[in-house]
Protein backbone atom coordinates (compact mmCIF):
# COMPACT_ATOMS: atom_id res chain seq x y z
CA UNK A 1 0.00 0.00 0.00
CA UNK A 2 2.71 2.17 0.49
CA UNK A 3 2.90 3.18 -2.97
CA UNK A 4 -0.41 3.91 -3.37
CA UNK A 5 -0.03 6.81 -0.59
CA UNK A 6 2.80 8.42 -2.32
CA UNK A 7 1.40 8.78 -5.84
CA UNK A 8 0.25 12.03 -6.70
CA UNK A 9 -3.92 12.17 -6.67
CA UNK A 10 -3.99 15.00 -8.90
CA UNK A 11 -2.47 13.35 -11.75
CA UNK A 12 -4.35 11.77 -14.53
CA UNK A 13 -2.11 9.25 -16.09
CA UNK A 14 -0.92 5.89 -14.51
CA UNK A 15 1.42 5.91 -12.00
CA UNK A 16 1.86 2.57 -10.66
CA UNK A 17 5.31 2.50 -10.25
CA UNK A 18 5.22 5.58 -7.96
CA UNK A 19 7.23 7.52 -9.83
CA UNK A 20 6.89 11.37 -8.90
CA UNK A 21 6.70 13.39 -12.29
CA UNK A 22 7.45 16.47 -13.10
CA UNK A 23 4.52 18.45 -11.85
CA UNK A 24 5.41 17.47 -8.25
CA UNK A 25 6.75 19.19 -6.41
CA UNK A 26 10.44 18.65 -5.48
CA UNK A 27 10.35 18.25 -1.92
CA UNK A 28 7.53 16.18 -2.32
CA UNK A 29 9.95 13.10 -2.54
CA UNK A 30 10.72 13.84 1.44
CA UNK A 31 7.36 12.48 2.19
CA UNK A 32 8.01 8.94 2.95
CA UNK A 33 11.51 10.26 5.34
CA UNK A 34 9.78 12.22 7.54
CA UNK A 35 6.27 13.81 8.33
CA UNK A 36 8.16 16.60 9.99
CA UNK A 37 10.72 17.76 7.45
CA UNK A 38 7.43 18.38 4.85
CA UNK A 39 6.76 22.30 3.96
CA UNK A 40 3.23 23.31 4.22
CA UNK A 41 2.49 22.77 0.61
CA UNK A 42 2.73 19.05 0.62
CA UNK A 43 -0.17 16.62 2.55
CA UNK A 44 0.76 14.68 5.06
CA UNK A 45 0.28 11.07 4.81
CA UNK A 46 -2.67 11.06 6.28
CA UNK A 47 -4.00 13.22 4.04
CA UNK A 48 -3.00 11.42 1.22
CA UNK A 49 -4.66 8.59 2.73
CA UNK A 50 -7.75 10.37 2.86
CA UNK A 51 -7.52 12.33 -0.65
CA UNK A 52 -7.01 8.20 -2.33
CA UNK A 53 -9.94 6.91 0.04
CA UNK A 54 -12.07 9.89 -1.06
CA UNK A 55 -10.72 9.79 -4.40
CA UNK A 56 -11.92 5.87 -4.63
CA UNK A 57 -15.00 6.98 -3.29
CA UNK A 58 -16.05 9.15 -5.98
CA UNK A 59 -15.20 7.13 -8.72
CA UNK A 60 -16.17 3.57 -7.58
CA UNK A 61 -19.37 4.31 -5.36
CA UNK A 62 -21.22 5.21 -8.35
CA UNK A 63 -21.19 1.49 -9.14
CA UNK A 64 -22.88 0.90 -6.14
CA UNK A 65 -26.28 -0.60 -7.38
CA UNK A 66 -24.72 -1.58 -11.13
CA UNK A 67 -22.06 -4.50 -9.06
CA UNK A 68 -24.84 -5.24 -6.39
CA UNK A 69 -27.04 -6.19 -9.72
CA UNK A 70 -24.42 -8.51 -11.58
CA UNK A 71 -23.90 -9.95 -8.19
CA UNK A 72 -26.99 -10.55 -7.87
CA UNK A 73 -27.79 -12.15 -11.10
CA UNK A 74 -23.95 -14.49 -10.04
CA UNK A 75 -24.61 -15.57 -6.54
CA UNK A 76 -28.72 -15.78 -6.96
CA UNK A 77 -29.47 -14.67 -3.01
CA UNK A 78 -29.01 -11.06 -1.69
CA UNK A 79 -26.97 -11.63 1.20
CA UNK A 80 -24.03 -13.42 -0.97
CA UNK A 81 -24.09 -10.57 -3.61
CA UNK A 82 -23.67 -8.19 -0.56
CA UNK A 83 -20.95 -10.15 0.29
CA UNK A 84 -19.41 -10.36 -2.75
CA UNK A 85 -19.80 -6.77 -3.21
CA UNK A 86 -18.12 -5.86 -0.36
CA UNK A 87 -15.27 -7.61 -0.85
CA UNK A 88 -14.95 -6.28 -4.64
CA UNK A 89 -14.61 -2.78 -2.97
CA UNK A 90 -12.21 -4.19 -0.38
CA UNK A 91 -10.23 -5.66 -2.98
CA UNK A 92 -10.40 -2.95 -5.84
CA UNK A 93 -9.51 -0.31 -3.28
CA UNK A 94 -6.39 -2.15 -2.17
CA UNK A 95 -5.67 -2.42 -5.89
CA UNK A 96 -6.38 1.29 -6.61
CA UNK A 97 -2.69 2.07 -7.40
CA UNK A 98 -2.71 -0.13 -10.49
CA UNK A 99 -5.94 1.50 -11.62
CA UNK A 100 -4.90 3.78 -14.39
CA UNK A 101 -7.02 6.84 -14.16
CA UNK A 102 -8.79 7.73 -17.52
CA UNK A 103 -9.18 4.07 -18.84
CA UNK A 104 -12.46 2.25 -18.38
CA UNK A 105 -13.48 1.89 -14.89
CA UNK A 106 -16.19 -0.16 -14.94
CA UNK A 107 -14.30 -2.48 -16.83
CA UNK A 108 -11.89 -2.82 -14.50
CA UNK A 109 -14.29 -3.19 -11.32
CA UNK A 110 -16.15 -5.85 -13.27
CA UNK A 111 -12.90 -7.48 -13.79
CA UNK A 112 -12.29 -7.55 -10.36
CA UNK A 113 -16.30 -8.97 -9.71
CA UNK A 114 -15.81 -11.30 -11.49
CA UNK A 115 -12.74 -12.50 -9.92
CA UNK A 116 -13.98 -12.75 -7.09
CA UNK A 117 -17.14 -14.61 -7.46
CA UNK A 118 -15.12 -17.37 -9.72
CA UNK A 119 -12.37 -18.15 -6.81
CA UNK A 120 -14.81 -17.51 -3.82
CA UNK A 121 -18.19 -18.48 -4.66
CA UNK A 122 -18.52 -20.60 -7.59
CA UNK A 123 -16.82 -23.20 -5.78
CA UNK A 124 -19.64 -23.62 -2.92
CA UNK A 125 -22.19 -23.38 -5.61
CA UNK A 126 -23.37 -26.88 -7.91
CA UNK A 127 -22.83 -26.05 -11.39
CA UNK A 128 -23.65 -29.00 -13.62
CA UNK A 129 -22.04 -27.97 -16.92
CA UNK A 130 -19.39 -26.08 -14.92
CA UNK A 131 -16.35 -26.42 -17.17
CA UNK A 132 -17.68 -28.36 -20.04
CA UNK A 133 -20.62 -26.26 -21.08
CA UNK A 134 -18.85 -24.40 -24.21
CA UNK A 135 -17.80 -28.12 -25.41
CA UNK A 136 -21.54 -29.50 -25.85
CA UNK A 137 -22.77 -29.57 -29.14
CA UNK A 138 -26.01 -27.14 -30.08
CA UNK A 139 -28.48 -30.14 -30.45
CA UNK A 140 -27.53 -30.86 -26.61
CA UNK A 141 -28.25 -27.59 -25.64
CA UNK A 142 -31.92 -27.74 -27.86
CA UNK A 143 -32.43 -25.32 -30.82
CA UNK A 144 -34.60 -22.31 -30.73
CA UNK A 145 -33.53 -21.58 -34.88
CA UNK A 146 -36.74 -19.78 -35.65
CA UNK A 147 -38.51 -21.14 -37.94
CA UNK A 148 -41.62 -19.65 -37.25
CA UNK A 149 -43.33 -17.48 -39.68
CA UNK A 150 -43.18 -13.72 -39.43
CA UNK A 151 -46.55 -13.17 -37.30
CA UNK A 152 -45.25 -15.84 -35.14
CA UNK A 153 -42.07 -14.11 -34.29
CA UNK A 154 -44.46 -10.41 -33.69
CA UNK A 155 -46.38 -12.31 -31.81
CA UNK A 156 -43.28 -14.19 -29.59
CA UNK A 157 -41.76 -10.69 -29.21
CA UNK A 158 -44.63 -8.89 -27.66
CA UNK A 159 -45.40 -11.85 -25.31
CA UNK A 160 -41.56 -11.84 -24.72
CA UNK A 161 -41.73 -8.43 -23.62
CA UNK A 162 -45.10 -8.84 -21.43
CA UNK A 163 -43.88 -11.25 -19.47
CA UNK A 164 -43.45 -10.39 -15.82
CA UNK A 165 -39.38 -9.45 -14.50
CA UNK A 166 -39.69 -12.60 -12.25
CA UNK A 167 -39.43 -14.94 -15.16
CA UNK A 168 -37.17 -13.07 -17.06
CA UNK A 169 -34.83 -13.66 -13.83
CA UNK A 170 -35.98 -17.09 -13.30
CA UNK A 171 -34.41 -17.96 -17.16
CA UNK A 172 -31.54 -16.27 -16.91
CA UNK A 173 -30.84 -17.97 -13.01
CA UNK A 174 -31.52 -21.07 -14.95
CA UNK A 175 -28.84 -20.84 -18.02
CA UNK A 176 -25.26 -21.79 -17.60
CA UNK A 177 -23.22 -19.44 -15.41
CA UNK A 178 -20.87 -18.93 -18.11
CA UNK A 179 -23.52 -18.11 -20.63
CA UNK A 180 -25.53 -16.18 -18.13
CA UNK A 181 -22.85 -14.27 -17.68
CA UNK A 182 -21.66 -12.98 -21.24
CA UNK A 183 -25.59 -12.52 -21.65
CA UNK A 184 -25.56 -10.55 -18.34
CA UNK A 185 -22.15 -8.71 -19.29
CA UNK A 186 -23.13 -7.87 -22.79
CA UNK A 187 -26.92 -7.07 -22.99
CA UNK A 188 -27.20 -5.41 -19.47
CA UNK A 189 -24.49 -4.11 -18.70
CA UNK A 190 -23.80 -3.30 -22.57
CA UNK A 191 -19.60 -4.23 -22.34
CA UNK A 192 -18.24 -4.66 -25.70
CA UNK A 193 -17.37 -8.49 -26.51
CA UNK A 194 -13.48 -7.28 -26.13
CA UNK A 195 -14.35 -5.95 -22.49
CA UNK A 196 -15.87 -9.18 -21.60
CA UNK A 197 -13.13 -11.17 -22.80
CA UNK A 198 -11.56 -9.45 -20.79
CA UNK A 199 -13.93 -9.95 -17.54
CA UNK A 200 -14.41 -13.02 -18.32
CA UNK A 201 -10.63 -14.17 -19.51
CA UNK A 202 -12.07 -16.30 -22.30
CA UNK A 203 -11.30 -15.43 -26.49
CA UNK A 204 -13.53 -13.48 -27.71
CA UNK A 205 -14.59 -16.61 -29.88
CA UNK A 206 -15.79 -17.99 -26.77
CA UNK A 207 -17.68 -14.87 -25.75
CA UNK A 208 -19.33 -14.90 -29.29
CA UNK A 209 -20.48 -18.46 -28.75
CA UNK A 210 -21.75 -18.15 -25.22
CA UNK A 211 -23.70 -15.33 -26.33
CA UNK A 212 -25.01 -16.98 -29.31
CA UNK A 213 -26.30 -20.11 -26.91
CA UNK A 214 -26.99 -17.67 -23.92
CA UNK A 215 -29.62 -15.83 -25.93
CA UNK A 216 -30.86 -18.94 -27.54
CA UNK A 217 -31.85 -20.99 -24.71
CA UNK A 218 -33.11 -17.92 -22.53
CA UNK A 219 -35.36 -17.01 -25.95
CA UNK A 220 -36.62 -20.55 -25.46
CA UNK A 221 -37.67 -20.64 -22.06
CA UNK A 222 -39.55 -17.46 -22.01
CA UNK A 223 -41.30 -18.11 -25.19
CA UNK A 224 -42.04 -21.75 -23.25
CA UNK A 225 -42.85 -19.23 -19.79
CA UNK A 226 -45.10 -17.36 -22.18
CA UNK A 227 -46.90 -20.27 -23.56
CA UNK A 228 -47.66 -21.73 -20.26
CA UNK A 229 -49.07 -18.36 -19.28
CA UNK A 230 -51.48 -18.51 -21.82
CA UNK A 231 -49.43 -15.66 -23.63
CA UNK A 232 -50.24 -16.35 -26.93
CA UNK A 233 -46.86 -17.04 -29.12
CA UNK A 234 -48.35 -18.51 -31.96
CA UNK A 235 -45.78 -21.05 -32.09
CA UNK A 236 -46.82 -24.13 -30.20
CA UNK A 237 -44.78 -26.67 -32.08
CA UNK A 238 -41.54 -25.33 -30.83
CA UNK A 239 -42.58 -24.90 -27.20
CA UNK A 240 -42.89 -28.59 -26.60
CA UNK A 241 -39.05 -28.46 -25.43
CA UNK A 242 -38.75 -25.38 -23.05
CA UNK A 243 -41.40 -26.34 -21.05
CA UNK A 244 -40.50 -30.13 -20.60
CA UNK A 245 -38.67 -29.32 -16.30
CA UNK B 1 -29.75 -1.55 -53.70
CA UNK B 2 -27.37 -3.41 -52.29
CA UNK B 3 -29.38 -5.41 -49.83
CA UNK B 4 -26.78 -8.17 -48.24
CA UNK B 5 -29.82 -10.54 -48.12
CA UNK B 6 -31.10 -12.57 -45.62
CA UNK B 7 -28.22 -15.41 -45.08
CA UNK B 8 -25.89 -12.24 -43.94
CA UNK B 9 -28.46 -10.57 -42.18
CA UNK B 10 -29.15 -13.46 -40.34
CA UNK B 11 -26.27 -14.26 -39.41
CA UNK B 12 -25.22 -10.97 -37.79
CA UNK B 13 -28.23 -9.79 -36.32
CA UNK B 14 -26.83 -10.47 -33.14
CA UNK B 15 -23.12 -8.87 -33.61
CA UNK B 16 -25.63 -6.12 -35.51
CA UNK B 17 -27.82 -5.51 -31.80
CA UNK B 18 -24.24 -5.74 -29.49
CA UNK B 19 -22.93 -2.90 -31.98
CA UNK B 20 -20.26 -5.01 -32.72
CA UNK B 21 -20.50 -4.67 -36.82
CA UNK B 22 -18.10 -2.03 -38.52
CA UNK B 23 -20.19 0.97 -40.06
CA UNK B 24 -20.47 -0.55 -43.16
CA UNK B 25 -21.67 -3.79 -42.21
CA UNK B 26 -24.06 -2.02 -40.27
CA UNK B 27 -25.63 0.02 -42.54
CA UNK B 28 -25.43 -3.59 -44.82
CA UNK B 29 -28.12 -4.93 -42.24
CA UNK B 30 -30.18 -1.90 -41.19
CA UNK B 31 -30.94 -1.29 -45.05
CA UNK B 32 -31.81 -5.39 -45.59
CA UNK B 33 -34.01 -5.12 -41.96
CA UNK B 34 -36.04 -2.28 -43.42
CA UNK B 35 -36.94 -3.81 -46.45
CA UNK B 36 -37.54 -7.26 -45.27
CA UNK B 37 -40.05 -8.19 -42.60
CA UNK B 38 -38.80 -11.93 -41.94
CA UNK B 39 -35.52 -10.21 -40.68
CA UNK B 40 -37.05 -7.48 -38.90
CA UNK B 41 -39.45 -9.66 -36.85
CA UNK B 42 -36.50 -11.82 -36.00
CA UNK B 43 -34.35 -8.65 -35.25
CA UNK B 44 -37.45 -7.21 -32.96
CA UNK B 45 -37.22 -10.90 -31.11
CA UNK B 46 -33.71 -10.23 -30.47
CA UNK B 47 -33.82 -6.77 -29.31
CA UNK B 48 -37.09 -7.71 -27.08
CA UNK B 49 -34.63 -10.09 -25.26
CA UNK B 50 -32.49 -7.65 -24.52
CA UNK B 51 -34.91 -4.76 -23.28
CA UNK B 52 -36.45 -7.39 -20.82
CA UNK B 53 -33.51 -8.29 -19.74
CA UNK B 54 -32.29 -4.59 -19.01
CA UNK B 55 -36.20 -3.83 -17.34
CA UNK B 56 -36.03 -6.76 -15.03
CA UNK B 57 -32.34 -7.23 -13.61
CA UNK B 58 -32.44 -3.26 -12.42
CA UNK B 59 -31.75 -3.60 -8.28
CA UNK B 60 -30.98 -1.07 -5.88
CA UNK B 61 -28.52 -2.01 -2.99
CA UNK B 62 -29.74 -2.20 -0.04
CA UNK B 63 -29.11 1.13 2.07
CA UNK B 64 -27.10 -0.33 4.78
CA UNK B 65 -24.59 -2.06 2.05
CA UNK B 66 -23.21 1.66 1.15
CA UNK B 67 -23.04 2.09 4.60
CA UNK B 68 -20.77 -1.22 5.34
CA UNK B 69 -18.75 -0.57 1.78
CA UNK B 70 -18.06 3.05 3.57
CA UNK B 71 -17.37 1.43 6.62
CA UNK B 72 -14.59 -0.97 5.58
CA UNK B 73 -12.87 1.34 3.07
CA UNK B 74 -12.14 3.75 6.14
CA UNK B 75 -10.90 1.06 8.46
CA UNK B 76 -8.74 -0.17 5.70
CA UNK B 77 -6.96 3.75 5.12
CA UNK B 78 -6.65 3.96 8.90
CA UNK B 79 -5.06 0.68 9.17
CA UNK B 80 -2.47 1.45 6.60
Amino acid sequence: MSMLLERPLSVGNGLESGVMTSDTPANSGDLSSSDTERTTLSPTKAELREQTRGLFEEQALPFLDQLYAAAMRMTRNPSDAQDLVQETFVKAFAAFAQYEQGTNLKAWLYRILTNTFINAYRKKQREPYQGTIDELEDWQLGGAESTTATSGRSAEAEAIDHLPDSAVKNALQSIPEDFRLAVYFADVEGFSYQEIAEIMKTPIGTVMSRLHRGRRLLRELLAGYAAERGLGTGQDQKTSRSTEK
Amino acid sequence: MTDCGCEKAKAELEEYLHNELRKNDAADIREHLASCPDCSSEHLVGRTLTEVMQRACKETAPEDLRDQVLLKLRSLQASH
